[in-house]
């Protein structure tokens, strides 16, 4: 279970969050909804631990990120791509990641096989197309089998093959027990997929409940994004 | 919260191993001293590890580039990130990352000084000489990488901290080594009074230690503090 | 052919939005100024404008930066978060003549040394001058001409070689390591006199007065600085046709 109390983050004079609430539950998939630079990234890199927060707290199963042993066995994340050095090849990238979590060997290769990356261990990350690169950070987030999935707009770049396979880990993992918070801008695959949403605008929290709570009042889950974050309606598709 | 010392020293040294560029350099630069060696132009009667000392100036880069790349590699394709979220408590990461790439360049500098020393030998030179001169040069060579690794976790890149390095190394010691007699505060002068000391009333052998310790704990510790406080 | 003005605009616009072009700039002015005083002050150099020419080593330097970072910023991966693309991309898509893309890059990058060896020169004269009194040599301007045109060769140099690298680590380390004052081709020259002819150490008499130079027999300043410019067009050729051929 995550959760994020009152965070908030300035830069400066620039404020990015302002008292973010959130939680995401074990057995749901909870979806993370706004703008771009609405703060969605800056929340969860807060939440990993990669960036320190001006105010209030964000920890995984009542800790801090930094304070987990293993924190790829509790916490499997991918932001922004694989982040992997280009030169190195597939395989070797896993291995390392694997070994510093002390996550077995052989779990390279069946994340590999899970993500349907099998054939490219050898490659070269560079020579990854964009979808290719994501599948790969999605393999990293599953290596140490985690409770809780954390994933940035993890359908960016993706084919329609891996959008459904996405889509089907998803909700596999939540209804497995484990917990799912995603952030996306792509309200199809967010209705598709999410139990919960949190909406945010302009670093501050605008929305979050249930999906049927957030669409209420609205035609749609669209609709209903436009209104929370105060942009005009959209006229037509 | 128990660091995994152990698991962390494994990971860098994996990432080490699995970096072309690393192995190609490592490889080079043992290649290298024994071509220095022969071409050093060395007085007559000079022993084998007095030879190689000599190429050390050359020599160092190759240390020089190991350690830049063990940081400043992290800075490429944004793996900093993935390497903060597998292993999240700083200290922790940067005392494993500096000690996987001590063994490197110990592993490295040993070899290439081997390599050097047993064609200087096979050479011209009458004997190996001294095991504290040998000593000395992959002290030497084994702190630049490591002072290299930490500028380029301060500096979060690959080249500038080895244009940096490159031109004090072959720019700014040469050129303050004619003009004063202090440049011995070099770091890589100091390195030299390791293996190559002037004789007479000149600094000594551990001058030389003590001004490269105090290079190593000064830029360690910028480097420490700022990853430590930065933002990933 | 109009459009390789706007080729060069937009090259030198490119260049000299990079940081490291005024690192590499400040390092060609600084440097030489600064060694030039304190070579003056230690009274190693009675003469101002000799003193001048002996820091010339030092711009060699930046020159080299410039000539790297020109080439090798097109190649830099872009954040993971911005799709990861190359500026390579970007630039080819403007400009797909390949061949004219290197010659603007060329032209710009003479440029910017051509003004940084001005700054420097003259600066550093004044503050020889200032310290060191009156003073004049003849053949003078034509040897700082003569160090310009070694920085200018030398930039080029490594804008070429950054084209075949698509990589600053191995020119940076080959040419900071030969271009200046602790030279390895120095040492293979004791040991295979044809290695005059290597670049750097053909032009060296295109500053250095034979008198101060330790190195015995080096080709004269003319001849120096006609193998220099050869290899320099020589690499040059090869980096564009290897820009021609090669996929992006």
């Amino acid at each position: 279970m995550l959760s994020i109390e009152k965070l908030g983050k300035r830069r400066g004079s620039r404020v990015i969050l302002a008292d973010v609430d959130l939680r995401a539950e074990p057995g749901k998939v909870t979806a993370f909804l706004g703008p771009n630079g609405a703060g969605k990234s800056s929340t969860l890199r807060i939440l990993l631990g990669l960036d320190r927060p001006t105010s209030g707290t964000a920890l995984v199963h009542g800790r801090a990120y930094r304070s987990l042993r293993d924190p790829l066995r509790t916490v499997g994340s991918m932001l922004d791509g694989p982040g992997a050095h280009p030169s190195r090849t597939a395989r070797a990238h896993l291995a390392w990641i694997a070994r510093s979590n002390g996550i077995p060997r052989r779990r390279v290769a069946e994340v590999l096989e899970q993500v349907g990356l099998a054939a490219h261990g050898r490659g070269r990350v560079g020579g990854f197309s964009l979808g290719m690169g994501r599948r790969l950070g999605l393999a990293a987030a599953l290596l140490g089998e985690p409770e809780a999935l954390v994933l940035d707009e993890p359908v960016n770049g993706l084919d329609a093959e891996g959008v459904r396979r996405l889509r089907g880990l998803v909700r596999a993992h939540a209804a497995d027990g484990g917990t799912v918070l995603l952030s996306s801008h792509l309200m199809g695959e967010v209705a598709a997929v999410a139990d919960d949403v949190v909406v945010i605008s302009g670093g501050r929290v605008v929305a979050a409940g249930p999906l049927s709570d957030v669409t209420r009042g609205h035609a749609s889950l669209e609709d209903a994004y436009f209104a929370l974050t105060g942009y005009e309606r959209a006229e037509g598709a | 919260m128990r660091p995994r010392l152990p698991r962390i020293v494994t990971a860098e040294l994996l990432k080490l191993a699995t970096l072309p560029v690393v192995l190609s350099t490592g490889v080079a630069t043992i290649a290298a001293a024994p071509v220095l060696a022969a071409l050093s132009g060395a007085a007559a009667g000079t022993h084998a590890f007095g030879i190689v000392a000599g190429t050390v100036p050359f020599l160092q880069v190759g240390p020089i580039l190991l350690g830049v790349l063990a940081a400043g590699g992290e800075y490429t394709g944004g793996q900093v990130r993935t390497t903060l979220t597998a292993m999240p408590r700083r200290l922790p990461v940067l005392a494993g990352k500096s000690a996987a790439a001590l063994l490197v360049l110990l592993a490295t500098g040993t070899a290439a000084a081997a390599a050097g020393a047993v064609t200087a030998r096979s050479g011209r030179a009458p004997a190996f000489g001294s095991v504290h001169v040998a000593m000395g040069i992959v002290a030497h060579l084994v702190a630049m990488g490591l002072l290299a690794l930490a500028l380029a976790v301060l500096l979060r890149s690959v080249l500038r901290p080895l244009a940096a390095l490159l031109t004090l190394v072959f720019v700014a010691s040469p050129l303050l080594g004619g003009l004063t007699e202090k440049a011995y505060l070099l770091p890589d002068q100091a390195g030299r009074l390791l293996h190559d000391p002037l004789p007479g009333t000149t600094p000594g052998t551990w001058t030389g230690v003590v001004v490269l310790l105090a290079w190593l704990t000064g830029v360690g510790a910028a480097a420490t503090a700022a990853f430590l406080v930065r933002d990933a | 052919m109009t459009r390789i003005r706007h080729v060069v605009a937009a090259e030198l616009s490119k260049l000299l939005s990079l940081p490291s072009t005024a690192v590499a700039f400040a390092a060609m002015v600084l440097g030489p100024v600064a060694v030039t005083f304190l070579n003056a002050r230690n009274a190693a150099y009675t003469d101002p404008a000799q003193a001048v020419l002996s820091a010339a080593p030092i711009g060699t330097v930046g020159a080299i930066v410039l000539g790297v970072v020109a080439m090798s910023g097109e190649y830099r991966s872009g954040p993971q978060e911005s799709g990861g693309g190359r500026q390579i991309t970007s630039t080819l898509t403007a400009m797909p003549h390949r061949a004219w893309l290197l010659v603007a890059k060329a032209i710009v990058v003479v440029l910017l040394v051509a003004v940084a060896a001005a700054f420097a020169f003259l600066l550093a004269l004044v503050c020889a001058h200032h310290v060191l009194g009156g003073g004049e040599a003849g053949g003078v301007p034509a040897r700082l001409f003569g160090a310009a045109a070694y920085w200018a060769f030398t930039a080029l140099i490594a804008l070429a070689v950054t084209v075949f690298t698509r990589s600053g680590i191995l020119p940076l380390i080959v040419l900071i390591a030969n271009g200046s004052l602790v030279s390895l081709s120095y040492l293979l020259f004791k040991v295979a006199p044809a290695a005059r002819y290597l670049p750097d150490l053909a032009g060296i008499r295109l500053f250095a007065d034979e008198d101060h130079l330790a190195m015995a027999d080096a080709l004269d300043p003319v001849t120096g600085g006609l193998v220099m410019g050869a290899w320099t067009t020589g690499l040059l050729a090869v980096a564009a046709l290897v820009l021609h051929r090669r996929d992006a």
